[in-house]
Formats: structure tokens, C-alpha cells, sequence
């Protein structure tokens, strides 16, 4: 038997280290913090906030995919989550009994449809050019608001559709008390949603490290140089987008099945959805996936606890009319907040933190060539 | 033998399908409403030309995919609907010298102050993130927002009433054919945009530089031009532009509202994506076939009238990627 090759000894010694860097255990207490949410804070309000959090960040993660790993802008990413939504609310609320069966359909449906779109959009736009992309996803995004609110027999036009969890899930569900903790549908919502973002946000992360998003990265950072290599950018493209799409899906329907209600405002909404996943993709960092945790923490938690720092600022200021007015529009806020990010931090929180830390480490002999930190898009020739 | 009559028939051929396509709403619809609609379209067609117009120069010389532009024609509208509230005696006025005066006066205040307003979005925002594509569509997008919060809280959040000057409200009956005043104006506008907008890219040293500088940005820089300069030139334009088409536009559909930019920065996007990204004649084929298809769909199947725009741009998609009228790169 031969002893092990030096980067066999190399990638050992990367794997235990991994264990042992302050970044992993970071995110096994925040993993811990949010499976202890129901238990420590079973407030509605702060359960909620939690979920949003993990819907958001998830749905970010699939965002950055697009953004992110395959440069291409999209503003349809809140239709598909609106897809899949819609998918899951006709099968369990509109047109089907809340079963087990159908939930899964429901899911299976919206994956369907929005991979057949996503497929439909890139075969159009990226054959001319990426930006195609953002006009176009803009455009249809558009249309299917204006579908789903006229539509009123299909899609339930303005009001939306009410859906009921099967099973366990239910709002009606009890199992009684278990360890000072009550055991309801919301509970097994709850951990059921928390898991299956958990299972989504891990197969990104594996796409993503996979030699297929390497490709897209070199596609991104130089899309001649990937082609001369041989890779044939459309397909890859294609390929990325589509799976984005179906997460963005997928996280929709589970959404759908947090809120028990979806209407075209809340659920595919161009202003409301796209802004607060770009804004969380932007502070959070590009190309990152764990950005997107950091941006939907940010943001959810911002929007929440905004009112009272409206009123408090209201109360210093009594009488400056224009600062009211202007306290009032937090979107004003954040759009301004979303420009000078994109000026100045355009790798954002994660990004910014990694370029710290390869700084430090650079200065240290050690340097392991798989700390990798994405070239940020803002750098790009 | 078929193919070389269709090669040198080509263009007859393409305007003989025009005309037929044109007519073809016919079928369904009584030639005197035809006529109505089709003055309609057109009307619309020069009113989106204005907004697209923007757009289509912007990217064509700067390569900068403008989603503000949507912002800054409601800002347009924002403006002249000021001048209308401040001036309201020469609004209501029936005297037409007054009723054009008001006019004027609004939209050179509107192109103005728009226009003042897009040197300081390029100065200071768009100006850094230069041939990054994905970052102009990001910032772009964020000074739009940050516009149209402005509107919010300059004007209030509401929706507001536009008044037509007294000249210009109402129609005339030509024959039974029903011709709404305003309409008519709108497409004078619009065929004097681009009959101005023709002149000078083709006849003056400055059209000149515009068009070298859309063909090759380098060589025009090599050649002792201030590229950057005639950037915030071209900007500003393109700003003054979609002021002119909110303030038109606003008057058409007889109100303002903060988040107007936003439907008509899609019909900008469907239009510039028809014609062809750069060229000021495919925006106004683009705007003409949006806005009378747009009219006639209307009128015939109200629901789809959303719809059928983006159904075209995608046919024209299929078959000519860069738009009917692709500009030089």
C-alpha cells in the first residue's frame, strides 16, 4: 500500500480543518437557532419572522444562482416563486383536497411549469443578449400579474385563493403539550418547511461546487474564453437558469403552504417579491449563497420592527414635516441604501468578509488554494 | 427564381405586407371605428416612440440599459403637472394662445428640468458603472425606486387629476370619422421628435459623432472627442425625451400617478426589443406596430390586449433576434 499522495494528505487536513474554523460553527448555531425558535420564542410573531427568514434566504440563494454564479439579471424570479405558489394553492386549495398526494403533485406541477418556462425564456433572449434577459423576464413577469389578477375563475383574480395544509400540517392539527412546547400543524410546518430549505439550500451549494458551476462561473467571469475552451455557454446557461427557476418554484409552494394564502400582490408581485430578494442578494453579497442569510435577516427583520422606529424617530421630530414624509417611504430608504451598496460594498457582507479574510491569510504563509472567493461581478472587465 | 423575385422585391414586398397587416383588423371592425382606432394607435405609437426613443440612443452610444428612464417620465409628468396647477387660468382658458402657451411652458419645464435631472443620475450614479451591463441594470433599478419614492413624497402617494387644455379636449367629427383633438397633437409631436431627432443625427458634426460614437466608441475617442461629455449629453436627451412623453403621455390618459413609469418603461422595453436596440426609426416602427396593435386588440378581445405585445416581440424574437432595425454593433 502506498501512502497517501500529498494532496490526499492536503485534502485531509483541509476536511479537519473545516471542521474546526470559526465559519462552521457559525453555521451550526444558526442552524441550532432556528430549530429552537418554536421551542424558545413560540410567539406567532417571532415564528414568523424566523420562517420568512428561511423562505428569503433560500429563495435568494436561488437567485444568486442566476445572479450570482451566471451573471444574468433576472426579474421573473418572483413570477416563478408565484408559480410555484399558485401550483400548490390549486392543487391543495382551489381545485383538489388538501392530501398528502396532492401537496406532492402540486409540487411536482410547479417544478414542471417552471422549467418548461425558464427553458422557453433563455431559448429567446440568450441567443441574442444576456441583458434580453432582464427586459424580457420583466416584461412577462408583468403579464402574468395581469393574468392571475384577470383571470378571476383560474387564479381567483385580486382575492387570491385560501388553501388548507393537509394532515399533520393543518392550522386544526393538535398533538397536545410536549415539553412546555405545543405541538400544532404550525410546529410541523414549521420544521417540515425548515428542512426542506435546509435540502434545497445544500443541493445549490452542491450545484454550485459541482464542475457544471464551475463552467458557469468561467462563463461568467469571461463568456469568450469559456467558449473557446469548448463549452457551449447557452446550454450551461440554460441549464442554470432553469434550476434556479425550479428552486424558486419550490420555494414558492412552500411559502404557499407558510402563509395559507396566495393572491398576485404577495406572491408574484414585481415590486414587492424582486425588490426585497434583490436587496437581500445585493447586502448580502453576490455569487455567495450564504449572502442571501445575512440579506434576509437584514431586510425581514428591518421591515418588522421599521414601525417603531418611525414612531420613535416621529416622537425626536415632532415637527419636521418632510422628514415624516420621508420616514414614511422606507422604500426611499432602501432604494437609496441599495444604490450606495451597489457603489461601494458591490460584494456585499459575505463577499466583503471573504476578501478580509483571504487579506489575513495571504499575509500568513499557509494558503490553501481552495479558499475560493468569487471574483465579484463588480471587478469583471 | 422565387427567391431572387423576393430579393429584389424585398422592400415593396415588406411594405405590401405592412398594408395588409395593417388592414387586416378590418374584418372585424366597422371602417369608421377602424379609422378612430387606427388615429388612436398612432397617437399612442408617437407617444411611446418618445420614451423609447430614450432608451433605444442611450444603449445604442453608451451601451447603458436605462431602467430609470420609466422614472423620469413620470417625473416629466410630475412637472408639467405642476406648471398646469400653478398656470390652471391659461389651462381653463378659452383662448388658444394661453392653452399653447400653458403648453409650451410645461413642456420645455418638464424637458428642462428632467433633463437636469438625468446629467445628475449619470454623473453620479451611472458614470461608475460603465460597460458592466448587470450593474447599470442594478443601479438603474435602484434610482428608480428612489425616484418614484420622491414623487411620493413631493407630490403625495395619490393619484391626481390632469387637465386638458381647453383647446385641446374634446374632438372633431370629420364625416362621422370621430378624431380626437389631443390625439392629433400627440402625433404632430411625435413626427416633429423625429423628424428633429433625424436631422440632427444625420445632418450636423455633433449626429455625426453620435452615430460614430454608436458604430465605434474607441475610434471616436481616438479622434479627439469627449466621449463622456457627449454621454451625459446623450443622457440628458434621452432624459429630456421621457419627460416629454410622461408630460404627453399624462394628458392622454388624463392622469398622474407615481408608478406610471413603470407600464410604459414595458412598452419602452417591447418597442426598443421590435425595432431593434440603437436605431431611432425602428423605435418608431416598433412604437407604430405596439401602439395600433395594442388599439385594435383592445377593441377586439379586451383581455388580450396585455398579452399580445409581448406576443409579437417574441415572434420578432424568433425571427430576427436584433429587431427590424439593428443599429451598427
Amino acid at each position: 500500500m502506498a501512502g497517501p499522495t500529498p494532496v490526499q494528505i492536503f485534502h485531509e487536513e483541509e476536511k479537519k480543518r473545516q471542521y474546526r474554523s470559526g465559519t462552521f460553527f457559525l453555521k451550526v448555531g444558526l442552524l441550532l437557532l432556528f430549530l429552537l425558535v418554536p421551542v424558545l420564542f413560540p410567539a406567532f410573531k417571532t415564528i414568523d419572522l424566523a420562517m420568512q427568514i428561511v423562505l428569503f434566504a433560500v429563495l435568494v440563494a436561488s437567485f444568486d444562482i442566476l445572479l450570482g454564479y451566471t451573471g444574468i439579471l433576472s426579474f421573473g424570479h418572483g413570477m416563478f416563486f408565484g408559480i410555484g405558489a399558485y401550483c400548490v394553492a390549486f392543487l391543495i386549495g382551489k381545485y383538489g383536497m388538501p392530501s398528502y398526494t396532492n401537496l406532492a403533485l402540486g409540487f411536482l406541477i410547479a417544478a414542471i411549469v417552471s422549467a418548461a418556462l425558464a427553458l422557453l425564456i433563455s431559448f429567446l433572449t440568450l441567443r441574442v443578449k444576456t441583458i434580453f434577459f432582464a427586459m424580457i423576464t420583466l416584461a412577462i413577469a408583468e403579464l402574468a400579474i395581469i393574468l392571475a389578477t384577470k383571470l378571476t375563475g383560474f387564479t381567483g383574480g385580486e382575492d387570491g385563493i385560501s388553501l388548507n395544509t393537509p394532515g399533520i400540517f393543518a392550522v386544526s392539527f393538535n398533538m397536545g403539550d410536549f415539553m412546555g412546547l405545543e405541538i400544532t400543524g404550525r410546529v410541523f410546518t414549521y420544521y417540515f418547511i425548515l428542512f426542506s430549505c435546509i435540502a434545497l439550500f445544500l443541493i445549490m451549494l452542491r450545484f454550485t461546487r459541482s464542475p457544471l458551476g464551475r463552467v458557469l462561473q468561467a462563463i461568467r467571469d469571461n463568456v469568450q474564453r469559456a467558449e473557446a475552451l469548448g463549452y457551449n455557454t447557452f446550454l450551461y446557461q440554460s441549464i442554470s437558469i432553469t434550476f434556479g427557476c425550479i428552486m424558486a418554484a419550490l420555494i414558492g409552494g412552500l411559502y404557499a403552504m407558510w402563509v395559507g394564502y396566495v393572491n398576485p400582490e404577495s406572491s408574484l408581485g414585481v415590486l414587492t417579491i424582486m425588490l426585497d430578494v434583490l436587496l437581500m442578494v445585493i447586502i448580502g453579497g453576490m455569487g455567495t449563497l450564504y449572502g442571501g442569510i445575512i440579506g434576509a435577516a437584514f431586510l425581514k427583520i428591518t421591515q418588522t420592527f421599521l414601525p417603531d422606529l418611525q414612531h420613535l424617530a416621529m416622537d425626536l421630530f415632532p415637527h419636521a414635516q418632510l422628514l415624516h414624509n420621508v420616514l414614511e417611504r422606507w422604500l426611499l430608504l432602501f432604494g437609496i441604501l441599495f444604490i450606495l451598496v451597489v457603489i461601494f460594498f458591490p460584494k456585499g457582507v459575505i463577499g466583503s468578509v471573504n476578501e478580509y479574510l483571504l487579506q489575513r491569510k495571504m499575509a500568513k504563509p499557509t494558503i490553501s488554494p481552495s479558499s475560493f472567493t468569487p471574483t465579484p461581478p463588480g471587478n469583471r472587465p | 427564381m422565387a427567391e431572387s423575385i423576393l430579393r429584389r422585391w424585398n422592400q415593396e414586398l415588406t411594405i405590401a405586407g405592412a398594408i395588409v397587416l395593417l388592414l387586416l383588423p378590418l374584418i372585424g371592425i366597422q371602417p369608421k371605428t377602424y379609422l378612430t382606432l387606427t388615429i388612436a394607435g398612432i397617437a399612442m405609437g408617437m407617444l411611446l416612440f418618445l420614451v423609447a426613443s430614450g432608451v433605444s440612443i442611450i444603449f445604442g452610444l453608451m451601451d447603458v440599459l436605462n431602467f430609470a428612464h420609466g422614472a423620469l417620465f413620470a417625473w416629466g409628468a410630475y412637472v408639467g403637472f405642476t406648471v398646469f396647477k400653478y398656470l390652471m387660468k391659461w389651462v381653463v382658458a378659452d383662448s388658444v394662445l394661453q392653452n399653447l402657451a400653458v403648453f409650451f411652458i410645461a413642456i420645455v419645464a418638464a424637458m428642462v428640468a428632467v433633463a437636469l435631472l438625468g446629467v445628475v443620475l449619470e454623473r453620479v450614479i451611472v458614470r461608475r458603472v460603465y460597460g458592466n451591463h448587470l450593474f447599470q441594470i442594478l443601479i438603474t433599478f435602484g434610482a428608480t425606486i428612489v425616484l418614484v419614492e420622491l414623487i411620493r413624497v413631493f407630490w403625495g402617494p395619490n393619484d391626481e387629476t390632469m387637465t386638458v387644455p381647453l383647446t385641446f379636449a374634446g374632438n372633431w367629427d370629420i364625416m362621422d370619422v370621430i378624431v380626437y383633438r389631443y390625439r392629433v397633437i400627440c402625433i404632430v409631436i411625435g413626427a416633429m421628435v423625429y423628424a428633429v431627432l433625424q436631422l440632427i443625427l444625420k445632418k450636423t458634426k455633433l449626429g455625426t459623432i453620435v452615430r460614430a460614437g454608436v458604430e465605434d466608441r474607441d475610434m471616436v475617442q481616438a479622434m479627439g472627442h469627449n466621449i463622456y461629455l457627449l454621454f451625459t449629453g446623450v443622457f440628458a436627451v434621452g432624459a429630456g425625451l421621457a419627460a416629454l412623453g410622461g408630460l404627453a403621455m399624462s394628458i392622454f390618459s388624463l392622469q398622474v400617478y407615481p408608478d406610471m413609469g413603470g407600464t410604459y418603461l414595458l412598452f419602452a422595453f417591447i418597442v426598443v426589443i421590435i425595432g431593434g436596440l440603437g436605431s431611432v426609426t425602428g423605435s418608431l416602427v416598433g412604437a407604430l406596430i405596439v401602439g395600433l396593435t395594442y388599439n385594435y386588440v383592445a377593441y377586439l378581445v379586451p383581455w388580450a390586449a396585455a398579452g399580445v405585445n409581448i406576443l409579437i416581440m417574441i415572434i420578432i424574437l424568433l425571427i430576427r433576434p436584433t429587431g427590424l432595425f439593428a443599429a451598427g454593433k
